[in-house]
């Protein structure tokens, strides 16, 4: 039945549905029919179900709504009322095209962001099968813990950039020649855009005088055609409908003048044109924009570049976006008009105020800042002079021993010839040899040979599988302790079972088929010892928890 | 295999540990095996060395229980020592003059430094992390008389037992080594040596304890001899298993999982709250006091 809280968005009368009038209603979420006279819905769909909408061909007499579902199954709506059908089952088309679209990427967004790891990563593919298809575990527990990781990422990329707008794009507008002394002008919706959000004032009058004035080719004709766009605005005709325009941009160029600088060390003078010296370069003098006894031609010189400043900062003012407007406001706070107090460190630019003190400190020739320090204390020092070592039992030598032993070897080595002609017999020189060749006495660490030589790899992958799907149970096992709630009991309780039928079914064969091949190695053994441990952890708390009952 | 180029020179450094009460004891016990089938061992080693290119270079260090002598080279710098005749006494067998020199130089010098010895009772271990780092000096040295890098090694003869008090040096020495690459080769006479299986382990050497002492000889030019690049194409005993374990400070007994202390990195078997060797106190937190559950009142009927 429908909440009372529900929003309606439609409703279509006459709506037949198996053959039986009703009437159809489109609600936020879902679409629901009811028969003529009922009070209540004899057809619901969320539109999180709903896979596609389908109409009959426009040629048809019967105008139908078909609705496919994600299971397959589908619904059909038929719009009976004869003068209006058409348009209801377009409203309906319509609407439904705007609302499932917003539906329809909340529910494939999960299954899509599933499968899309499950492609990625061969190994998660592959402890999938193992655990949730061989039915080891469910598909909810596997995905418990994975999901949550990734959904935090996605949002992060759904930000999206904000385009920023070309300074050209007037220019890139370029007009054609008609043929007959008309110009063309190519605007497409980026370019109309661009002008929009570079100057609201256009926008505004756009939108004040289209659809009632003026059409969109008659308002961008005159936009073109008024002298605003021209690079000379001298001559502004009243009838024009943009010399509004320009009276607020002048407004808007003068209040940022006003604002200031935010970074007034930089050195804009270094860009000027070098002259040699007066006469031979270029014009020395400023133009003042307040002097009457200007020329027409240094008018409209101060026009362009006042005209050029604007446009460069209204596109700069568009592409920063809202961001900008609150370090403005600081700027203009900060910056005070009274021009006395200007010059005071209080009321300078921030930005100005950290490249001084960048430029006049070095951070090297700051005062050191010792840091507290707890000197070592060490009582026993005498400990490191034999470091990890363990205790050897000592020899004990006596004193004549000593004495003796080096009156000995004074004795011979003072008598000592070197006879390198009988070094050792050739008897012992073999029986040497015998022990360093292979198989011999010295050699028998190295006949070992390495497990990894021994054991055949589609064996080797299957122990892979079994140790990453084993991990994977364990670690559903030994997360649930400290068992604190009830729903943790039954999942503790349910690992175990869980664990004791992974070691039946994959461990048992494994260990039966490896024996048959006569592969003395223990590689289950280490496996077992873990599943083991768990199970002793689950005995004692099993234990722990019947003695706290009774 | 990298062949080694011409004018490539190899150094080797024997270390011989010629403790004299360890040399005495043995013969006798083994009079067959003494101090002087030992030198002559060495010397074949040396000689076979200094045979094998013209570019090697050898250098022994004898290993004392009151000092580390050079047998090998002979002190150039020692001026007028009674043997400033250029004509040493050859031994008349047509041998090679390198290898009779240096024969005959080892043979005086390991006299003289035995005569020298004194009796001392509190001086009874061989001084060998001194040795190992006098073999680094000479390493060192040499590089810097030829001027390029030389490929070096150490080989060291063991006979008495490790000594504890010499840890700290000997590891130092170690990773001395393996900072330069050399490798420190250790060939143990009697009893296994940790610090010699960790030196080995870590500088990429080889260690090899030998069953018959009479056939060191065999034993030093069968394994020994060739050099690094030339030991992977050849089958040699595998390397030894080494025990890291390290031995707690309170009872030096060899621990696998211990509590170490983040001031002073002393390690303890058990857990105390305070460090015997820099008294630092430490608190760990104990686990949560579990609150007795109250139990609920019956109703009385």
């Amino acid at each position: 039945m429908a909440a009372l809280s529900e929003e309606v968005l439609l409703v279509v009368k006459r709506v037949r549905q198996r053959k039986q009038d009703g009437t159809l209603y489109l609600m936020a979420e879902r679409i629901a029919w009811g028969p003529e006279g009922k009070d209540r819905f004899t057809v619901s769909h969320l539109y999180a179900d709903i896979r596609c909408q389908k109409i009959s061909p426009d040629g048809k007499a019967k105008i139908q709504l078909q609705l496919v579902l994600h299971t397959g199954e589908s619904t059909n709506f038929h719009f009976s009322n004869e003068s209006t059908a058409l348009r209801d089952r377009d409203a309906a088309k319509d609407l439904l095209q705007q609302l499932l679209p917003k539906f329809k990427k909340r529910a494939n967004k999960e299954l899509e962001e599933k499968n899309r790891m499950l492609q990625e990563d061969p190994v998660l593919f592959q402890l999938y099968k193992d655990l949730v298809v061989s039915q080891v575990i469910s598909a909810e527990e596997f995905w418990a813990n994975r999901l949550s990781l990734n959904n935090v990422d996605h949002s992060a990329s759904n930000n999206k950039q904000e385009v920023g707008i070309s300074a050209a794009f007037l220019a890139d507008i370029r007009p054609q020649t008609d043929g007959c002394n008309g110009l063309r002008y190519n605007l497409t919706s980026d370019i109309i855009e661009s002008i929009f959000r570079t100057y609201p004032a256009v926008k505004q009058k756009y939108a004040e005088n289209v659809p009632h004035n003026l059409t969109e080719k008659e308002f961008w004709t005159r936009f073109f055609q008024s002298h605003y766009f021209h690079r000379d605005r001298i001559s502004t005709g009243l009838q024009d409908i943009f010399s509004e325009c320009a009276k607020q941009d002048e407004k808007g160029l003068r209040s940022m003048v006003v604002q200031g600088v935010k970074n007034p060390l930089v050195d804009l003078l270094s860009l000027e044109d070098k002259t040699l010296d007066e006469g031979y370069g270029s014009n020395s003098m400023a133009p003042s924009t307040s002097s009457a006894n200007k020329t027409v031609k240094e008018n409209s010189n101060s026009a362009i570049i006042k005209r050029f400043n604007h446009h460069s900062a209204m596109v700069l003012a568009a592409g920063a976006g809202k961001k900008a407007d609150a370090p403005n406001d600081q700027a203009s706070e900060t910056s005070s008009t009274d021009g006395n107090s200007r010059d005071s460190d209080f009321f300078q630019p921030p930005v100005k105020k950290v490249k001084i003190q960048e430029a006049i400190e070095y951070e090297d020739l700051h005062m050191e800042n010792g840091k507290k320090t707890v000197a070592l204390n060490l009582k026993k020092s005498d400990r490191y002079s034999h470091g990890p070592v363990p205790l050897l039992p000592q020899q004990y030598t006596t004193s004549q021993d000593i004495i003796n032993s080096v009156n000995c070897i004074q004795q011979e080595i003072a008598n000592y010839k070197p006879c390198l002609t009988q070094v050792m017999s050739s008897s012992t020189a073999s029986s040497a040899i015998a022990a360093l060749s292979p198989g011999g006495l010295l050699m028998q660490a190295g006949s070992q040979q390495a497990i990894n030589q021994m054991v055949p790899s589609d064996v080797q992958g299957e122990l892979k599988h079994l140790y990453t799907a084993a991990g994977e149970l364990l670690r559903h096992f030994w997360s649930c302790f400290p068992v604190n709630t009830p729903f943790l009991e039954e999942k503790v309780v349910k690992m175990k079972s869980n664990l004791e039928r992974f070691q039946m079914t994959k461990l048992r064969p494994f260990q039966e088929k490896i024996q048959r091949q006569y592969l003395s190695t223990n590689l289950t053994g280490h496996l077992e010892d873990m599943f083991q441990m768990a199970y002793n952890k689950f005995h004692a708390w099993q234990t722990r928890q019947m003695l706290r009952k009774t | 295999m990298v062949m080694a180029s011409e004018d490539e020179v190899s150094l080797l450094v024997i270390v011989v540990d010629v403790n004299p009460i360890w040399w005495g004891q043995q013969a006798n016990r083994e009079p067959q095996f003494t101090l002087s089938k030992c030198l002559d061992a060495v010397m074949v080693m040396g000689n076979s060395h200094l045979v094998m290119t013209r570019n090697n270079k050898l250098a022994i260090i004898a290993s004392h229980c009151q000092e580390s002598h050079f047998l090998y080279p002979f002190k150039l710098w020692k001026s007028g020592d009674g043997h400033g005749d250029d004509n040493p006494s050859t031994s008349g067998d047509g041998k090679y003059e390198l290898l009779s020199v240096a024969n005959d130089i080892m043979a005086e010098e390991i006299k003289i430094l035995m005569s020298r010895t004194e009796v001392k009772g509190n001086q009874t271990d061989t001084l060998l992390a001194g040795s190992l780092a006098k073999a680094l000096c000479c390493i060192l040295f040499i590089k810097m008389l030829t001027g390029q890098e030389i490929k070096s090694r150490i080989l060291v003869i063991k006979a008495a037992d490790d000594c504890a008090l010499q840890y700290m040096n000997f590891m130092n020495v170690i990773f001395a080594a393996q900072k330069q690459s050399i490798l420190i080769d250790a060939c143990v006479l009697d009893s296994d040596s940790g610090l010699l299986q960790q030196a080995c382990d870590i500088t990429g050497g080889l260690y090899l304890m030998i069953p018959q002492k009479i056939a060191l000889a065999q034993y030093l030019l069968w394994v020994f001899l060739p050099d690094s690049d030339q030991r992977s194409q050849l089958v040699l005993p595998p390397p030894v298993h080494v025990d890291y374990r390290a031995a707690c400070f309170c009872h030096r007994n060899l621990i696998e999982i211990g509590y170490v202390c983040s001031v002073c990195l002393s390690i303890f078997c058990n857990f105390s709250p305070i460090c015997t060797t820099c008294e630092t106190a430490f608190k760990i937190p104990l686990p949560q006091m579990v609150k007795a559950k109250k139990k609920k009142l019956k109703p009385s009927t």
